[in-house]
Protein backbone atom coordinates (compact mmCIF):
# COMPACT_ATOMS: atom_id res chain seq x y z
CA UNK A 1 0.00 0.00 0.00
CA UNK A 2 1.32 3.19 -0.82
CA UNK A 3 -0.26 6.62 0.11
CA UNK A 4 0.22 10.40 -0.76
CA UNK A 5 0.20 12.90 2.70
CA UNK A 6 -0.19 16.49 1.70
CA UNK A 7 0.01 19.27 4.34
CA UNK A 8 -0.27 22.82 2.86
CA UNK A 9 -2.18 24.74 5.57
CA UNK A 10 0.44 26.68 6.84
CA UNK A 11 4.02 28.06 6.25
CA UNK A 12 5.09 24.45 6.27
CA UNK A 13 4.70 22.17 3.38
CA UNK A 14 4.72 18.64 3.32
CA UNK A 15 4.73 15.88 0.84
CA UNK A 16 5.17 12.67 1.84
CA UNK A 17 4.97 9.30 0.65
CA UNK A 18 4.36 5.93 2.80
CA UNK A 19 4.59 2.41 1.42
CA UNK A 20 3.53 0.03 3.89
CA UNK A 21 4.10 1.63 7.28
CA UNK A 22 7.41 3.05 6.27
CA UNK A 23 8.15 6.83 4.90
CA UNK A 24 10.11 6.47 2.12
CA UNK A 25 9.92 10.32 1.16
CA UNK A 26 9.47 13.44 3.44
CA UNK A 27 9.85 16.88 2.52
CA UNK A 28 9.09 19.69 4.80
CA UNK A 29 9.94 22.90 3.42
CA UNK A 30 9.09 26.40 4.13
CA UNK A 31 7.22 27.55 1.54
CA UNK A 32 5.79 31.21 3.08
CA UNK A 33 4.71 32.92 -0.30
CA UNK A 34 5.61 30.27 -3.15
CA UNK A 35 3.54 27.31 -1.90
CA UNK A 36 1.32 27.62 -5.41
CA UNK A 37 4.67 27.25 -7.58
CA UNK A 38 6.49 24.95 -4.72
CA UNK A 39 4.03 22.24 -4.19
CA UNK A 40 3.97 20.45 -7.89
CA UNK A 41 7.99 20.43 -8.05
CA UNK A 42 7.99 19.06 -4.94
CA UNK A 43 5.63 16.63 -5.84
CA UNK A 44 7.35 15.59 -8.77
CA UNK A 45 10.77 15.14 -7.05
CA UNK A 46 9.00 13.07 -4.34
CA UNK A 47 8.19 9.97 -6.91
CA UNK A 48 11.61 10.53 -8.91
CA UNK A 49 13.34 10.36 -6.08
CA UNK A 50 11.35 7.03 -4.66
CA UNK A 51 11.56 6.06 -8.18
CA UNK A 52 8.01 5.54 -8.72
CA UNK A 53 5.04 6.63 -10.72
CA UNK A 54 2.21 8.75 -9.26
CA UNK A 55 -0.08 5.74 -10.75
CA UNK A 56 1.43 3.85 -7.94
CA UNK A 57 -0.41 5.70 -5.44
CA UNK A 58 -3.35 3.73 -3.25
CA UNK A 59 -4.49 6.88 -1.43
CA UNK A 60 -4.52 10.11 -0.73
CA UNK A 61 -4.03 11.81 2.43
CA UNK A 62 -5.13 15.71 2.63
CA UNK A 63 -4.45 18.19 5.26
CA UNK A 64 -8.07 19.91 4.53
CA UNK A 65 -7.49 22.63 7.21
CA UNK A 66 -8.29 25.07 8.90
CA UNK A 67 -5.40 27.25 8.33
CA UNK A 68 -4.52 29.42 5.31
CA UNK A 69 -7.33 29.59 3.46
CA UNK A 70 -5.64 29.92 -0.09
CA UNK A 71 -3.05 27.36 1.29
CA UNK A 72 -5.58 24.67 2.49
CA UNK A 73 -7.02 25.69 -1.39
CA UNK A 74 -3.91 25.13 -2.95
CA UNK A 75 -3.13 21.67 -1.18
CA UNK A 76 -7.01 20.63 -1.65
CA UNK A 77 -7.29 21.11 -5.40
CA UNK A 78 -4.05 19.07 -5.71
CA UNK A 79 -5.12 15.81 -3.80
CA UNK A 80 -9.04 16.04 -5.19
CA UNK A 81 -7.38 16.30 -8.86
CA UNK A 82 -4.84 13.54 -7.90
CA UNK A 83 -7.76 11.22 -6.35
CA UNK A 84 -10.10 12.35 -9.36
CA UNK A 85 -7.73 11.40 -12.29
CA UNK A 86 -6.54 8.26 -10.68
CA UNK A 87 -9.94 7.11 -9.16
CA UNK A 88 -8.11 6.41 -5.93
CA UNK A 89 -9.10 7.21 -2.28
CA UNK A 90 -8.76 10.42 -0.49
CA UNK A 91 -8.92 10.98 2.94
CA UNK A 92 -9.17 14.39 4.40
CA UNK A 93 -7.64 14.76 7.82
CA UNK A 94 -7.85 17.74 10.14
CA UNK A 95 -4.62 19.98 10.26
CA UNK A 96 -5.63 20.44 14.11
CA UNK A 97 -5.05 16.58 14.63
CA UNK A 98 -1.87 16.53 12.79
CA UNK A 99 -0.31 19.46 15.03
CA UNK A 100 -1.83 17.18 17.66
CA UNK A 101 0.14 14.47 17.01
CA UNK A 102 3.44 15.56 18.53
CA UNK A 103 4.80 13.17 20.73
CA UNK A 104 4.18 13.65 24.75
CA UNK A 105 4.24 12.95 28.28
CA UNK A 106 0.31 14.06 28.85
CA UNK A 107 -2.57 13.25 28.37
CA UNK A 108 -4.35 16.16 26.52
CA UNK A 109 -2.63 17.68 23.79
CA UNK A 110 -4.22 21.58 22.25
CA UNK A 111 -2.98 22.17 18.72
CA UNK A 112 -3.40 25.68 18.04
CA UNK A 113 -3.63 27.90 14.53
CA UNK A 114 -3.63 31.77 15.25
CA UNK A 115 -6.47 33.00 13.73
CA UNK A 116 -6.02 36.48 14.50
CA UNK A 117 -7.99 39.59 16.70
CA UNK A 118 -7.97 36.91 19.52
CA UNK A 119 -8.99 34.14 17.57
CA UNK A 120 -8.03 30.54 17.44
CA UNK A 121 -8.59 27.48 15.25
CA UNK A 122 -8.26 24.96 17.95
CA UNK A 123 -9.28 21.55 20.08
CA UNK A 124 -8.76 19.28 22.22
CA UNK A 125 -7.16 15.87 21.43
CA UNK A 126 -5.87 12.55 23.62
CA UNK A 127 -2.89 10.71 23.23
CA UNK A 128 -4.25 8.48 20.84
CA UNK A 129 -5.36 11.22 18.88
CA UNK A 130 -9.21 10.97 19.90
CA UNK A 131 -11.07 14.11 20.00
CA UNK A 132 -12.14 15.21 23.18
CA UNK A 133 -13.24 18.76 22.01
CA UNK A 134 -13.83 19.24 18.66
CA UNK A 135 -12.05 21.87 15.89
CA UNK A 136 -13.51 24.91 16.95
CA UNK A 137 -12.72 28.72 15.89
CA UNK A 138 -12.62 30.35 19.10
CA UNK A 139 -11.46 33.38 21.32
CA UNK A 140 -8.11 32.38 22.93
CA UNK A 141 -9.20 33.56 26.33
CA UNK A 142 -12.35 31.26 25.85
CA UNK A 143 -10.36 28.58 24.97
CA UNK A 144 -7.95 28.42 28.29
CA UNK A 145 -10.99 29.32 30.13
CA UNK A 146 -12.71 25.77 29.56
CA UNK A 147 -9.84 24.19 29.93
CA UNK A 148 -8.98 25.22 33.29
CA UNK A 149 -13.10 25.51 34.47
CA UNK A 150 -13.02 21.63 33.46
CA UNK A 151 -9.57 20.11 34.01
CA UNK A 152 -6.28 19.96 35.34
CA UNK A 153 -3.99 22.67 33.01
CA UNK A 154 -0.95 20.39 34.00
CA UNK A 155 -2.22 17.35 31.78
CA UNK A 156 -1.99 19.64 29.06
CA UNK A 157 0.84 20.14 26.32
CA UNK A 158 0.21 23.26 23.89
CA UNK A 159 1.50 23.06 20.18
CA UNK A 160 1.40 25.47 17.48
CA UNK A 161 3.67 27.21 15.05
CA UNK A 162 2.71 30.58 15.64
CA UNK A 163 3.57 32.89 18.36
CA UNK A 164 0.63 32.28 20.93
CA UNK A 165 0.78 33.93 24.69
CA UNK A 166 0.85 30.81 26.13
CA UNK A 167 3.68 29.59 28.77
CA UNK A 168 5.52 26.16 27.48
CA UNK A 169 3.84 25.92 24.32
CA UNK A 170 5.74 23.56 21.77
CA UNK A 171 6.32 23.50 18.53
CA UNK A 172 4.91 20.93 16.26
CA UNK A 173 7.28 17.85 16.07
CA UNK A 174 4.43 15.66 13.37
CA UNK A 175 4.22 12.08 13.87
CA UNK A 176 3.33 11.09 10.59
CA UNK A 177 2.94 7.43 11.08
CA UNK A 178 0.99 8.13 14.40
CA UNK A 179 -1.37 10.17 12.36
CA UNK A 180 -1.82 7.57 9.37
CA UNK A 181 -2.35 4.38 11.35
CA UNK A 182 -5.14 6.67 13.23
CA UNK A 183 -6.48 7.02 9.58
CA UNK A 184 -5.53 3.75 7.65
CA UNK A 185 -9.08 2.35 8.20
CA UNK A 186 -11.21 5.36 7.10
CA UNK A 187 -13.48 5.22 4.17
CA UNK A 188 -12.14 7.76 2.06
CA UNK A 189 -14.51 10.69 0.70
CA UNK A 190 -15.92 11.00 -2.90
CA UNK A 191 -12.88 13.14 -4.52
CA UNK A 192 -15.79 16.11 -5.54
CA UNK A 193 -16.89 16.37 -2.07
CA UNK A 194 -13.46 16.69 -0.40
CA UNK A 195 -13.33 20.45 0.35
CA UNK A 196 -11.28 22.80 2.53
CA UNK A 197 -12.54 22.86 6.26
CA UNK A 198 -12.28 26.77 7.23
CA UNK A 199 -13.85 26.57 10.44
CA UNK A 200 -14.86 29.98 9.88
CA UNK A 201 -17.29 31.85 7.20
CA UNK A 202 -15.70 34.80 4.96
CA UNK A 203 -16.45 37.91 6.34
CA UNK A 204 -18.96 38.73 3.60
CA UNK A 205 -21.05 36.00 4.89
CA UNK A 206 -20.52 37.01 8.47
CA UNK A 207 -21.30 40.49 8.00
CA UNK A 208 -24.27 39.72 6.10
CA UNK A 209 -25.81 37.25 8.75
CA UNK A 210 -24.91 39.91 11.01
CA UNK A 211 -27.27 42.42 9.52
CA UNK A 212 -30.14 40.20 9.56
CA UNK A 213 -29.77 39.39 13.13
CA UNK B 1 -2.55 17.24 -40.14
CA UNK B 2 -3.03 15.95 -36.47
CA UNK B 3 -6.46 17.41 -34.80
CA UNK B 4 -5.07 19.35 -31.59
CA UNK B 5 -6.99 18.83 -28.79
CA UNK B 6 -6.40 21.28 -26.03
CA UNK B 7 -8.05 20.56 -22.63
CA UNK B 8 -8.94 24.72 -20.96
CA UNK B 9 -9.41 25.64 -17.83
CA UNK B 10 -10.48 29.08 -16.34
CA UNK B 11 -11.14 30.45 -12.95
CA UNK B 12 -10.15 34.17 -13.11
CA UNK B 13 -12.89 35.39 -11.59
CA UNK B 14 -16.54 34.07 -10.49
CA UNK B 15 -17.04 31.36 -13.08
CA UNK B 16 -15.42 28.20 -12.98
CA UNK B 17 -15.03 26.41 -16.37
CA UNK B 18 -13.28 23.75 -18.36
CA UNK B 19 -13.88 22.80 -22.56
CA UNK B 20 -12.23 20.91 -24.81
CA UNK B 21 -11.60 22.77 -27.92
CA UNK B 22 -10.05 20.74 -31.02
CA UNK B 23 -7.92 23.12 -33.50
CA UNK B 24 -8.51 26.09 -31.93
CA UNK B 25 -11.74 27.05 -33.81
CA UNK B 26 -14.03 24.22 -32.67
CA UNK B 27 -15.92 24.04 -29.28
CA UNK B 28 -15.79 20.04 -28.32
CA UNK B 29 -17.19 20.92 -24.78
CA UNK B 30 -17.52 23.96 -22.59
CA UNK B 31 -18.93 23.97 -19.09
CA UNK B 32 -19.75 27.07 -17.52
CA UNK B 33 -20.73 26.91 -13.97
CA UNK B 34 -21.72 30.39 -12.99
CA UNK B 35 -21.55 31.86 -9.72
CA UNK B 36 -23.20 35.15 -10.43
CA UNK B 37 -26.20 34.06 -8.74
CA UNK B 38 -24.48 34.05 -4.85
CA UNK B 39 -21.94 37.29 -5.97
CA UNK B 40 -25.25 38.82 -6.61
CA UNK B 41 -26.48 38.72 -2.88
CA UNK B 42 -23.26 40.74 -1.83
CA UNK B 43 -23.66 43.77 -4.75
CA UNK B 44 -20.28 42.08 -6.74
CA UNK B 45 -17.74 39.59 -6.84
CA UNK B 46 -16.54 38.05 -3.18
CA UNK B 47 -12.88 36.97 -3.85
CA UNK B 48 -12.91 35.12 -1.07
CA UNK B 49 -16.70 33.61 -1.72
CA UNK B 50 -15.20 33.10 -5.09
CA UNK B 51 -12.00 30.83 -4.32
CA UNK B 52 -14.50 28.49 -1.84
CA UNK B 53 -16.92 27.99 -5.00
CA UNK B 54 -14.41 27.15 -7.49
CA UNK B 55 -12.65 24.98 -5.11
CA UNK B 56 -15.71 23.05 -4.43
CA UNK B 57 -16.36 22.46 -8.05
CA UNK B 58 -13.50 22.00 -10.04
CA UNK B 59 -13.22 18.72 -10.23
CA UNK B 60 -17.03 18.27 -10.77
CA UNK B 61 -16.35 21.01 -13.71
CA UNK B 62 -13.32 18.82 -15.07
CA UNK B 63 -15.62 15.93 -15.10
CA UNK B 64 -18.09 17.11 -16.84
CA UNK B 65 -16.26 18.95 -19.67
CA UNK B 66 -14.43 15.64 -20.45
CA UNK B 67 -17.63 13.74 -20.52
CA UNK B 68 -19.58 15.87 -23.30
CA UNK B 69 -16.26 15.54 -25.01
CA UNK B 70 -16.14 12.05 -25.40
CA UNK B 71 -12.39 12.15 -24.78
CA UNK B 72 -10.17 10.73 -21.97
CA UNK B 73 -7.34 12.61 -21.06
CA UNK B 74 -5.13 10.36 -23.37
CA UNK B 75 -6.78 11.74 -26.47
CA UNK B 76 -5.63 15.68 -25.02
CA UNK B 77 -2.77 17.28 -26.31
CA UNK B 78 -2.23 19.91 -24.14
CA UNK B 79 -3.40 21.70 -21.30
CA UNK B 80 -4.20 25.33 -21.31
CA UNK B 81 -4.90 27.33 -18.75
CA UNK B 82 -5.53 30.69 -17.21
CA UNK B 83 -2.79 31.89 -15.03
CA UNK B 84 -3.92 35.61 -14.77
CA UNK B 85 -4.88 38.63 -14.76
CA UNK B 86 -7.25 38.28 -12.52
CA UNK B 87 -8.53 37.55 -8.57
CA UNK B 88 -5.33 35.35 -6.90
CA UNK B 89 -7.32 33.00 -4.98
CA UNK B 90 -9.88 32.51 -8.02
CA UNK B 91 -6.69 32.22 -10.21
CA UNK B 92 -5.03 29.51 -7.87
CA UNK B 93 -7.51 26.89 -8.21
CA UNK B 94 -8.21 26.80 -12.01
CA UNK B 95 -4.23 26.83 -12.02
CA UNK B 96 -3.34 24.39 -9.26
CA UNK B 97 -5.77 21.74 -11.21
CA UNK B 98 -4.11 22.30 -14.34
CA UNK B 99 -0.67 21.82 -13.32
CA UNK B 100 -1.83 17.97 -11.35
CA UNK B 101 -3.43 17.13 -14.62
CA UNK B 102 -0.29 18.19 -16.41
CA UNK B 103 1.65 16.32 -14.39
CA UNK B 104 -0.31 13.16 -13.85
CA UNK B 105 -1.04 12.87 -17.92
CA UNK B 106 2.51 14.16 -19.07
CA UNK B 107 1.01 16.66 -20.97
CA UNK B 108 2.31 20.49 -22.33
CA UNK B 109 1.19 22.86 -19.92
CA UNK B 110 0.30 25.81 -21.84
CA UNK B 111 -0.15 29.58 -19.78
CA UNK B 112 -2.71 31.88 -20.98
CA UNK B 113 -3.53 35.56 -20.67
CA UNK B 114 -7.26 36.17 -19.71
CA UNK B 115 -7.32 39.11 -22.56
CA UNK B 116 -5.45 37.14 -24.96
CA UNK B 117 -8.61 34.28 -24.48
CA UNK B 118 -11.35 37.16 -24.75
CA UNK B 119 -9.78 38.10 -28.03
CA UNK B 120 -9.69 34.19 -29.61
CA UNK B 121 -13.41 33.75 -28.26
CA UNK B 122 -14.14 35.15 -31.95
CA UNK B 123 -11.64 32.19 -33.25
CA UNK B 124 -14.59 30.33 -32.45
CA UNK B 125 -17.11 31.97 -34.93
CA UNK B 126 -14.69 32.51 -38.12
CA UNK B 127 -10.57 32.59 -38.69
CA UNK B 128 -9.14 35.65 -36.99
CA UNK B 129 -7.82 38.10 -40.16
CA UNK B 130 -4.91 40.51 -40.09
CA UNK B 131 -3.93 42.67 -39.05
CA UNK B 132 -6.75 43.78 -36.74
CA UNK B 133 -7.35 45.28 -33.45
CA UNK B 134 -9.35 44.38 -30.24
CA UNK B 135 -11.15 46.10 -28.40
CA UNK B 136 -11.46 44.31 -25.10
CA UNK B 137 -14.22 45.48 -22.54
CA UNK B 138 -15.40 43.75 -19.42
CA UNK B 139 -15.62 43.98 -15.70
CA UNK B 140 -12.38 43.75 -15.00
CA UNK B 141 -10.57 45.19 -18.53
CA UNK B 142 -10.57 47.91 -21.00
CA UNK B 143 -8.19 47.25 -23.88
CA UNK B 144 -7.02 47.95 -27.42
CA UNK B 145 -4.76 45.69 -28.57
CA UNK B 146 -3.37 45.68 -31.97
CA UNK B 147 -2.33 42.50 -33.38
CA UNK B 148 -0.12 41.87 -37.35
CA UNK B 149 -0.35 37.98 -36.52
CA UNK B 150 -1.28 35.12 -34.66
CA UNK B 151 -0.58 35.47 -30.82
CA UNK B 152 1.12 38.67 -31.40
CA UNK B 153 -0.19 41.30 -29.37
CA UNK B 154 0.47 45.15 -28.76
CA UNK B 155 -1.61 47.20 -26.51
CA UNK B 156 -1.73 50.27 -27.48
CA UNK B 157 -4.12 51.13 -25.14
CA UNK B 158 -6.01 50.59 -21.87
CA UNK B 159 -8.15 51.70 -19.02
CA UNK B 160 -6.17 54.34 -16.18
CA UNK B 161 -8.73 53.21 -13.68
CA UNK B 162 -12.05 51.61 -13.62
CA UNK B 163 -12.95 49.31 -16.94
CA UNK B 164 -16.12 49.84 -18.40
CA UNK B 165 -17.86 47.19 -17.25
CA UNK B 166 -17.04 48.50 -13.75
CA UNK B 167 -18.27 51.86 -14.37
CA UNK B 168 -21.45 50.60 -15.88
CA UNK B 169 -21.96 48.96 -12.92
CA UNK B 170 -20.75 51.56 -10.39
CA UNK B 171 -23.36 53.65 -12.17
CA UNK B 172 -26.26 51.10 -12.11
CA UNK B 173 -25.44 51.02 -8.14
CA UNK B 174 -25.76 54.91 -7.70
CA UNK B 175 -29.40 54.96 -9.59
CA UNK B 176 -30.47 51.69 -7.69
CA UNK B 177 -30.41 48.71 -10.03
CA UNK B 178 -29.80 45.17 -8.60
CA UNK B 179 -26.25 43.68 -9.26
CA UNK B 180 -25.03 43.09 -12.16
CA UNK B 181 -26.32 46.75 -12.73
CA UNK B 182 -24.41 46.91 -16.09
CA UNK B 183 -26.97 45.44 -18.58
CA UNK B 184 -29.73 47.39 -17.30
CA UNK B 185 -28.15 50.36 -17.92
CA UNK B 186 -27.98 49.11 -21.32
CA UNK B 187 -31.57 48.53 -21.48
CA UNK B 188 -32.87 51.69 -19.75
CA UNK B 189 -30.26 53.80 -22.20
CA UNK B 190 -32.49 52.47 -25.16
CA UNK B 191 -35.74 54.22 -23.09
CA UNK B 192 -33.90 57.61 -22.35
CA UNK B 193 -32.96 60.62 -24.25
CA UNK B 194 -29.23 62.74 -23.45
CA UNK B 195 -29.99 65.31 -22.03
CA UNK B 196 -27.64 65.19 -18.99
CA UNK B 197 -24.24 67.37 -19.34
CA UNK B 198 -21.98 64.46 -18.67
CA UNK B 199 -18.16 65.09 -19.42
CA UNK B 200 -16.24 62.95 -22.51
CA UNK B 201 -14.07 60.66 -20.52
CA UNK B 202 -10.36 61.22 -21.34
CA UNK B 203 -10.61 62.66 -24.29
CA UNK B 204 -6.97 63.18 -25.72
CA UNK B 205 -4.49 61.57 -28.03
CA UNK B 206 -3.88 58.76 -26.12
CA UNK B 207 -5.59 55.22 -26.81
CA UNK B 208 -6.17 55.31 -22.72
CA UNK B 209 -9.13 55.24 -21.29
CA UNK B 210 -10.54 56.50 -17.74
CA UNK B 211 -13.56 55.79 -16.58
CA UNK B 212 -13.84 57.24 -12.79
CA UNK B 213 -14.16 60.84 -14.00
CA UNK B 214 -17.41 59.97 -15.40
CA UNK B 215 -18.47 57.59 -12.83
CA UNK B 216 -17.93 60.94 -10.14
CA UNK B 217 -19.97 62.98 -12.62
CA UNK B 218 -22.99 60.37 -12.46
CA UNK B 219 -22.23 60.62 -8.58
CA UNK B 220 -22.02 64.08 -8.48
CA UNK B 221 -25.35 65.11 -11.01
CA UNK B 222 -27.34 62.58 -8.85
CA UNK B 223 -26.60 64.36 -5.30
CA UNK B 224 -26.90 67.60 -6.61
CA UNK B 225 -30.14 67.12 -8.31
CA UNK B 226 -31.36 65.90 -4.59
CA UNK B 227 -30.07 68.62 -2.98
CA UNK B 228 -32.22 71.11 -5.74
CA UNK B 229 -35.62 68.63 -5.06
CA UNK B 230 -35.57 68.02 -8.86
CA UNK B 231 -36.19 63.60 -10.22
CA UNK B 232 -33.67 62.34 -11.57
CA UNK B 233 -34.75 60.87 -14.99
CA UNK B 234 -33.07 57.21 -14.63
CA UNK B 235 -33.47 56.64 -18.13
CA UNK B 236 -31.91 59.70 -19.41
CA UNK B 237 -29.32 59.53 -17.40
CA UNK B 238 -28.86 56.12 -18.41
CA UNK B 239 -28.56 57.54 -22.10
CA UNK B 240 -26.23 60.39 -21.45
CA UNK B 241 -23.79 57.79 -19.47
CA UNK B 242 -24.42 55.22 -21.99
CA UNK B 243 -23.84 57.94 -25.05
CA UNK B 244 -20.69 59.34 -23.69
CA UNK B 245 -18.95 55.76 -22.99
CA UNK B 246 -19.66 54.53 -26.56
CA UNK B 247 -18.75 57.93 -28.26
CA UNK B 248 -15.18 57.65 -26.58
CA UNK B 249 -14.42 53.70 -27.11
CA UNK B 250 -15.92 54.62 -30.44
CA UNK B 251 -13.61 57.53 -31.26
CA UNK B 252 -10.15 55.84 -30.24
CA UNK B 253 -11.06 52.89 -31.38
CA UNK B 254 -11.98 54.21 -34.97
CA UNK B 255 -8.57 56.55 -34.43
CA UNK B 256 -6.55 53.24 -34.00
CA UNK B 257 -7.68 51.62 -37.40
CA UNK B 258 -6.91 54.53 -39.34
CA UNK B 259 -3.77 55.23 -37.66
CA UNK B 260 -3.05 51.68 -37.95
CA UNK B 261 -4.06 51.07 -41.45
CA UNK B 262 -6.14 48.38 -40.27
CA UNK B 263 -9.44 46.65 -41.66
CA UNK B 264 -10.45 44.28 -39.27
CA UNK B 265 -12.03 44.68 -36.10
CA UNK B 266 -12.58 42.76 -33.22
CA UNK B 267 -14.63 43.49 -29.72
CA UNK B 268 -14.20 40.84 -27.18
CA UNK B 269 -15.24 40.77 -22.94
CA UNK B 270 -18.54 40.30 -21.38
CA UNK B 271 -19.32 44.09 -22.19
CA UNK B 272 -19.38 43.29 -26.10
CA UNK B 273 -23.16 42.49 -24.94
CA UNK B 274 -23.39 45.73 -25.00
CA UNK B 275 -26.83 46.86 -27.72
CA UNK B 276 -25.39 50.29 -27.26
CA UNK B 277 -21.71 49.45 -28.33
CA UNK B 278 -22.66 46.90 -30.51
CA UNK B 279 -24.98 49.71 -32.60
CA UNK B 280 -22.47 52.29 -32.61
CA UNK B 281 -19.70 49.87 -33.76
CA UNK B 282 -21.90 48.40 -36.50
CA UNK B 283 -23.01 51.88 -37.85
CA UNK B 284 -19.68 53.11 -38.43
CA UNK B 285 -17.80 50.01 -39.63
CA UNK B 286 -20.19 50.03 -41.81
CA UNK B 287 -19.81 53.20 -43.15
CA UNK B 288 -15.75 52.78 -42.99
CA UNK B 289 -15.99 49.72 -44.53
CA UNK B 290 -14.48 48.01 -41.45
CA UNK B 291 -14.87 44.29 -40.65
CA UNK B 292 -16.23 43.90 -37.63
CA UNK B 293 -16.88 40.63 -35.41
CA UNK B 294 -17.92 40.50 -32.11
CA UNK B 295 -18.34 36.83 -30.49
CA UNK B 296 -21.73 34.99 -29.74
CA UNK B 297 -22.68 35.79 -26.30
CA UNK B 298 -22.20 32.55 -24.41
CA UNK B 299 -18.25 33.70 -25.59
CA UNK B 300 -18.32 37.04 -24.28
CA UNK B 301 -18.10 36.33 -20.76
CA UNK B 302 -15.82 34.10 -19.19
CA UNK B 303 -15.09 30.81 -20.63
CA UNK B 304 -12.49 27.97 -21.04
CA UNK B 305 -13.33 27.58 -24.47
CA UNK B 306 -11.64 31.05 -25.60
CA UNK B 307 -9.11 29.83 -23.23
CA UNK B 308 -8.81 26.83 -25.24
CA UNK B 309 -8.73 28.37 -28.45
CA UNK B 310 -6.15 30.61 -27.11
CA UNK B 311 -4.05 28.26 -25.88
CA UNK B 312 -4.27 26.44 -29.42
CA UNK B 313 -2.05 29.16 -31.09
CA UNK B 314 0.19 29.62 -27.67
CA UNK B 315 0.82 25.98 -28.27
CA UNK B 316 1.60 26.07 -32.15
CA UNK B 317 4.28 28.55 -31.37
CA UNK B 318 5.68 26.80 -28.44
CA UNK B 319 4.37 28.60 -25.53
CA UNK B 320 4.78 26.30 -22.36
CA UNK B 321 5.38 26.45 -18.72
CA UNK B 322 6.89 24.17 -16.51
CA UNK B 323 5.26 22.85 -12.73
CA UNK B 324 6.20 25.76 -11.26
CA UNK B 325 4.17 28.41 -13.31
CA UNK B 326 2.74 30.35 -10.71
CA UNK B 327 -0.92 32.53 -11.02
CA UNK B 328 -0.01 36.25 -11.80
CA UNK B 329 -3.35 39.44 -9.79
CA UNK B 330 -1.73 41.85 -12.55
CA UNK B 331 0.09 41.15 -15.69
CA UNK B 332 0.14 42.95 -19.15
CA UNK B 333 -0.57 40.46 -22.54
CA UNK B 334 2.31 40.43 -24.80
Amino acid sequence: MISLFLDTCNSNLIVSLIQDNKIIYKRIEETDKNLSVRLLPIIEECFKECNKSINDIDRVYIANGPGSFTGVRIGVTVAKVIAYSLNKKIIPISELQILASIPNEKNYIVPIIDARRGFVYSSIYDNNLNVVYEDNYISLQELLDYINTNYNIDDFIFVSYDNIDIENIKKPDIDLLKIISKHENDEGVNCHKVNPNYLKKTEAEEKRSDNRN
Amino acid sequence: MKDVYILAIESSCDETSVAVIKNGCKVISNVVLSQMDTHAFYGGVVPEIASRMHIENITVVIDEALTKSGLKMEDIDAIAVTYGPGLLGSLLIGLQAAKTLSYIYNKPLVPVHHIAGHIYANNLEAPLVFPLIALVVSGGHTELVYMKEDYNFEVIGSTLDDAVGEAYDKVARVINLEYPGGPKVDQLAHKGMDTYNLPLPLDDDTYNFSFSGLKSAVINLKHNEEQRGNDLNIENLATSFQNRVVEILTKKTMKALKEYNVKNLIIAGGVSANKGIRDKFNELCIKNNINLTIPKLEYCTDNAAMIGAAGYYAYKIGKRADLDLNAKAVDKLN
